[in-house]
This record gives structure tokens, C-alpha cells and sequence, in this order.
């Protein structure tokens, strides 16, 4: 049963979002017998909500409230009013989510080391390496059931996948296969097996597909240790005299204001929200915003270097048939500068259903070139370049200055412009889709300029010195012992590969360090 | 890229209210994102006259000319247009300004209306003078989506659509490639 917890109960731990980090939090919490209150933005849905229609689901999910953009992104002209794509609902982004489940490489962990001194970065390396991460990369595999890992079989090779593995094998590649998944290909853990819908994106109508909204959360409410709060968006992070948070204020689903007093507070509101309430918690002792005495909060926010390349072929091949997001070539993942860049990158397919083909095919894009694309949509290939994209402090959030959400909460503005780093890499990965795709035939390749992003990482970092990031090892922040950070924005480097897995490994370790900071009364 | 305008026009709160709907009965009900033209009494006398809307479709045709699709696809695409032209008397202006420039434009180069231009060069001509402006923007936002998120457009480009309700590709052809 659902916990109900009281507005003045100071035991709380209050986690403030439900996606991969805080979902997964609160369940680990719950599970250890520690008190959780779960405050999602978004609504509650279930999966009998769910539908195969790309523009339902992208109404119900996304986080829609308004947000601008600056910087000399691409996504500022193509996207202004949408730049960034999130979800906003109980379970977020884990509900929308691809489920390619990638650990981070060694290398990445230590970008500073490893890449050097390179000119309009804010390199660093993380607090942790990649040896510390095993067991909880472990753990996050387990409990996702990610394929490939643990005796857990791949998914079988859709058409789509078929394609993509012909071309790398053609060029010369030798690591592709059906990605790492958190997609189950056989029934497990109470889970449906994928029945190759095609709709991972819209919500896996079968459940196979790991998500925070029908597996964590159900899990840590079963505690009876756990209440979820849904259409329940914080607005400010308070604290006491000395410095410890000890409520968070909130709108409820009435939008009446209320205050939730809290023993400790964990912020896993994707890279945006996240340092958005934490600069909108600013007070006299934290005149910075909550948490910034090193004026990092929002700061270096990455996205992943992305680009897609569709290619046209003679025959069919039925791309939106099958587990969306199910190939991979991990070739051009490695650290080798002598390609132009430091960082790697992934290529990964990217299905996509008409109505969604069609919108972002040529953005702004009309006329008989383009609709002779869309006429040859069954015999499309489409891949999605997913690379590290490097931290530059000016590449950040900050509150608006004179534009308010609804509940007079200042919007989030994302500037972002493009390093040479990230413009090189995309080239590259361009010009070898290119080269991989009409090694087996294909009549035209098209170039799509990046999506809003999906992957939102680094404006809470961590760090080894409180000067240079938000956060510590364990993503407490270094301010304040009762606040942490656990979602994406604690990343320091973006890495090649999709950051869910990493989040969630990140929560399991981290809700080991807040139970026994508790357990020895240190917060 | 208008994904906004997915939001924007098509509400959640309606997506919500219509969600407690089985998984099986997805394909019966299909998308409650189109208005359904006959089931929708459009008050035609406020609205575009007809050879606004003739101009009109001409437009969104060369917009995204596809000739395997029936004029009927295009009509239901701009549906939504007619609509608000008939309810909001800025947005008539707004169209009724747009199709007026077209049809100037067209006399200019060849001395008929928009519509009954024959060189489709000449109509692309014009457009690229429109381009980026507020009516070309409206129209092209509109009709990217309502055009190709007809269930009855689908087949016609060979996307199979939801596939759920089915049972998921799973047993239909999602490893069925023989060319390669």
C-alpha cells in the first residue's frame, strides 16, 4: 500500500521527480525501510493509457511548459519553442525512453586527464572511475534486465537492424550487433517479452520495456514506505539557520501551494528543472541559489553531439517494424583524436513512424525533393548519431529574467552554442553513415540537423573540489550535507553512450551512502 | 520542425479523457487528433470562400506533392484551417491575406490565379517568395501534421501504423528482409 505521509513529518526524505534517478531512488529508499515522498511535476498515468500514435503520445508525455533558447545551437532555429525533449509524467523519461542501456567508458570518466587541455571546455575528471561503477552498472543491469549482460539474450535483428549491420560489416566495422536493452527478449522479473511493436518511444504498450512508472514506483509504494505526489511541481527548496534544507514548497494539482517538511531532499528533475530549482532557491545565506557557492549550478550543460542520417534504398525495408532503437555500431566509440576529435560516438538506429518521419525529415522543408523522400518512406534506413558533447561553462541554464510559469516560477533559458569539438564529430559521423549506407546500395543519404534534445546532462556536476562542481562522489552536494542531486546533471562528461544507465546506477549507489549517512546520524 | 504544434493543437486533457481506452480497441477508435469533416458542420459563410480554398489546397498540394494521394487527403488536411477561419476572423485575414498574395503573385507571372497556374515551376517560384512568412508558416505547420497523420494516408506510403492491437511486428515481417 501507498504510504500517506504527513505534511510536517520531518523524516521524509523528499525526491523530487520520479524519472530514472528519483524513481529508482525512492524504490531502493522505500526497500531499505526509509520514509520517501516522490513530488512529480507530471501527471500519473498507466500503461492502458498508452497508444500507438507518435502524436498522442507526444502530447500526453512531454514537458510542454514553456522554456527558451539561446546560443548558436542549431536546435535554437529549429526548435526554439521546444528545444529540449523530456517527459513530464509519474516515471518520466523512462516512459519515452529508446532503452539502449550502454555503460560509460573508462576514459570517459576521466576526460580531463585523458583529452587534455582543450580550449573552450570545462573539463573534469569525475570523482569516480569506471572500477567503482562495476557493481552498480551490475545492479542497474539486473534489475532492468539489460541484454546482452548477465546471461540475459539480445533481442533479435530487426530489417531495420539488418540494414545497419550490412553496411558497418561492408565499411570495414567490427562492433555492431543488437544493443545492450532494458527491453526483455524472453518473459522476466514479471515482465512481458517485446513483441516487436515499434512503439518503444510511445510507451511499451506490453510492458517489456523498463520503465520507473510500472517497476519502481509500484515497488517502493508496495513498501508501504513510499507516497507518490503526482501534479505536484516544486517551486523552492527551503532550509533552516544553519544551512540544512528542511522542506520544499510545492503546487499541488489544485495549484494551491504547499510545504513538505523534509529530513533530506534529492532533486531528480532532469538537467533543466533540476539547477532551475536550485537557482530559483536562492536566500540570503545562498544568494547564488541553493547549492552554488561555486557558481556551477547550471553551468556546463551538455546534450549528445546528435545528427541522423536516413538513406533511400531500391527495396523494402520497413523501418518502423520492430524494437525501435534495437541496433547498434560502436566503432567509432573509441577515444582517437587523430579523427579531428576527442570523445566517440555510436550509431544507433532510429525508426521512426510517418507522421514523426515526415515532421522532422527537412525542417522548414517542402516542395518535390522532399516529398520523393517521404513517397520512398518504406524503403528508408535511419541511423542517429549519438557522441560526447564537452562541458563549456557557458553552455547553461539560467532563470529568466522577466518570463514565469504559471505558478510564477521563472522559466528556464538553455544557451547552448556548438564547440568545434562537437561540429567535428557530427561531420564525421555524417560522412561515415554516408559511406555505411551506400556501401549497400542506398540511392540518396539525407542529413537531419540535431532533434530537441533528449539527452540533458552535467548542470549539477560533480566534483572532487567543491570549487569545481555542485556536487561530491555521491552526489551530496557540497553545500549542503541533507541535499543531493541524482539525476543527469551530476554527470561531469556527457560520454558517448545513453545516460539512463548510468543514472540509474548512480541512484543505487547513491541511496546506499544516504542509508547509512542516516543510519550514523550524519543527516 | 513544428513538433510544438502536435501539443498545441492536439490537447492532452482530450488524449487523457479518450486514454482509458483499451489497447484493442486503439485501431477501431484511430486517432481523435483529426476532425472528422462530416461529423463536424463547418459554418461555411464566416469562413474562406471556395476559391480561397481552391488556392489553398493548390498551396498545400505544392507544398508536399505526393501523386499518390487523392485531392480528399488535402482537403481533410486543411479541414482545421477552414475551421479556424470560420471561428476567428484573425485567422481569416491571415489565410484570406495569404491566398490574395498567391493569386498576385501568379497574375504577375503568368496572368491567372494561383490555382489555374499550369507551370508548377512558376507556383515553386512563388512560393520562395512567401517562404518564412506568417501565412506560409501557419499553412506549412498545420498541414505537415494533419496531411500525413491520417490513418487512411498510411497504407499509401506503406506504413502499417499501430501495431499493438496485433500483437507488435513480432510474427509480421519484422525480420523478413530478402535483399540484402
Amino acid at each position: 500500500m501507498p504510504a500517506k505521509f504527513d505534511l510536517n513529518d520531518l523524516s521524509v526524505v523528499v525526491i523530487v521527480g520520479s524519472g530514472a534517478g528519483g524513481g529508482v531512488l525512492a524504490n531502493e529508499l522505500a526497500k531499505k525501510g526509509i520514509s520517501v515522498v516522490v513530488l512529480e511535476a507530471g501527471k500519473r498515468v498507466e500503461i492502458t493509457d498508452f497508444r500507438n500514435d507518435e502524436v498522442a503520445m507526444f502530447s500526453l508525455f512531454t514537458w510542454l511548459d514553456p522554456r527558451t533558447t539561446s546560443g548558436s545551437w542549431s536546435v535554437a532555429k529549429t526548435s526554439a519553442d521546444l528545444p529540449i525533449w523530456t517527459c513530464k509524467l509519474v516515471g518520466g523519461t523512462t516512459v519515452h525512453w529508446g532503452a539502449c542501456a550502454l555503460r560509460f567508458q573508462e576514459h570517459e570518466f576521466k576526460t580531463k586527464t585523458r583529452y587534455g587541455d582543450i580550449g573552450g571546455a570545462n573539463l573534469l575528471d569525475w570523482p569516480i572511475d569506471l572500477n567503482e561503477m562495476a557493481p552498480y552498472y551490475d545492479r542497474a543491469e539486473l534489475r532492468m534486465g539489460v541484454t546482452g549482460t548477465h546471461g540475459i539474450p539480445r533481442l533479435p535483428a530487426s530489417n531495420h537492424g539488418t540494414v545497419l549491420f550490412a553496411g558497418a560489416k561492408k565499411v570495414g566495422y567490427t562492433k555492431f550487433q543488437t544493443t545492450n536493452m532494458a527491453i526483455n527478449p524472453v518473459p522476466r522479473d514479471g515482465r512481458a517479452s517485446c513483441q516487436q511493436t515499434g512503439f518503444c518511444v510511445q510507451g511499451c504498450t506490453f510492458g517489456a520495456k523498463w520503465s520507473t512508472l510500472y517497476i519502481d514506483i509500484p515497488q517502493a509504494e508496495a513498501t508501504g514506505k513510499a507516497e507518490v505526489r503526482a501534479e505536484s511541481q516544486v517551486l523552492r527548496v527551503e532550509h533552516d539557520a544553519s544551512g540544512k534544507v528542511n522542506a520544499v514548497v510545492y503546487a499541488d494539482e489544485s495549484g494551491t501551494l504547499q510545504r513538505q517538511k523534509a529530513r533530506a531532499v534529492a532533486v531528480a528533475a532532469n538537467s533543466i528543472e533540476s539547477p532551475r530549482l536550485l537557482l530559483n532557491s536562492s536566500s540570503s545565506m545562498f544568494p547564488q541559489g541553493l547549492a552554488n557557492s561555486s557558481g556551477q549550478v547550471g553551468r556546463n550543460y551538455m546534450r549528445h553531439t546528435t545528427g541522423a542520417v536516413f538513406a533511400v534504398y531500391e527495396k523494402p525495408v520497413h523501418m518502423y517494424r520492430g524494437t525501435a532503437q534495437s541496433g547498434i555500431v560502436m566503432d567509432e566509440a573509441r577515444l582517437d583524436p587523430t579523427r579531428g576529435f576527442v570523445g566517440g560516438y555510436q550509431f544507433e538506429l532510429l525508426p521512426q513512424g510517418l507522421p514523426s518521419f515526415s515532421q522532422t525529415i527537412i525542417p522548414g522543408g517542402w516542395g518535390r525533393d522532399r516529398a520523393w523522400i517521404v513517397d520512398n518512406y518504406t524503403n528508408l534506413a535511419g541511423l542517429w548519431i549519438i557522441g560526447e558533447d564537452l562541458p563549456r561553462d557557458t553552455n547553461r541554464i539560467t532563470l529568466h529574467p522577466d518570463k514565469k510559469d504559471k505558478f510564477g516560477m521563472p522559466i528556464p533559458n538553455i544557451h547552448c552554442d556548438d564547440h568545434p569539438n562537437d561540429v567535428a564529430m557530427r561531420n564525421h559521423g555524417y560522412k561515415q553513415a554516408d559511406a555505411l549506407y551506400t556501401s549497400i546500395g542506398a540511392k540518396k543519404t539525407v542529413h537531419v540537423s540535431p532533434y530537441p534534445s533528449t539527452h540533458n546532462m552535467g548542470t549539477n556536476r560533480m566534483s572532487e573540489k567543491p570549487a569545481d562542481g555542485v556536487v561530491n562522489r555521491f552526489g551530496q552536494a557540497h553545500d549542503v550535507k541533507n541535499l543531493f542531486v541524482s539525476d543527469g546533471s551530476q554527470f561531469v562528461s556527457s560520454g558517448g553512450e545513453n545516460p539512463t544507465l548510468t543514472i540509474v546506477a548512480l541512484a543505487i549507489r547513491q541511496a546506499e551512502y544516504i542509508a547509512d549517512q542516516m543510519t550514523k546520524g550524519a543527516i | 520542425m513544428k513538433l510544438l504544434d502536435w501539443a498545441s493543437k492536439f490537447s492532452r486533457r482530450g488524449f487523457l479523457a479518450g486514454g482509458a481506452t483499451a489497447i484493442a480497441a486503439v485501431a477501431v477508435t484511430g486517432p481523435a487528433v483529426l476532425a472528422d469533416p462530416e461529423a463536424t458542420p463547418r459554418a461555411e459563410p464566416q469562413g474562406l470562400e471556395p476559391e480561397q480554398t481552391r488556392v489553398l489546397l493548390k498551396f498545400v498540394h505544392d507544398l508536399f506533392p505526393h501523386d499518390r494521394l487523392a485531392d480528399s487527403f488535402y482537403a481533410k488536411a486543411i479541414a482545421p484551417l477552414e475551421d479556424e477561419a470560420a471561428k476567428d476572423s484573425s485567422a481569416r485575414k491571415l489565410l484570406a491575406d495569404g491566398v490574395g498574395r498567391l493569386n498576385r503573385l501568379a497574375m504577375a507571372a503568368g496572368g491567372t490565379g494561383y490555382a489555374d497556374l499550369a507551370d508548377e515551376k512558376a507556383r515553386v517560384a512563388i512560393i520562395k517568395q512567401i517562404e518564412g512568412g506568417a501565412f506560409f508558416s501557419k499553412v506549412y505547420g498545420t498541414t505537415l501534421v494533419t496531411l500525413y497523420n491520417q490513418p487512411e494516408v498510411w497504407p499509401l506510403f506503406g506504413y502499417e501504423g499501430p501495431s499493438s492491437d496485433k500483437g507488435g511486428y513480432l510474427h509480421r515481417g519484422f525480420n523478413d528482409i530478402d535483399w540484402l
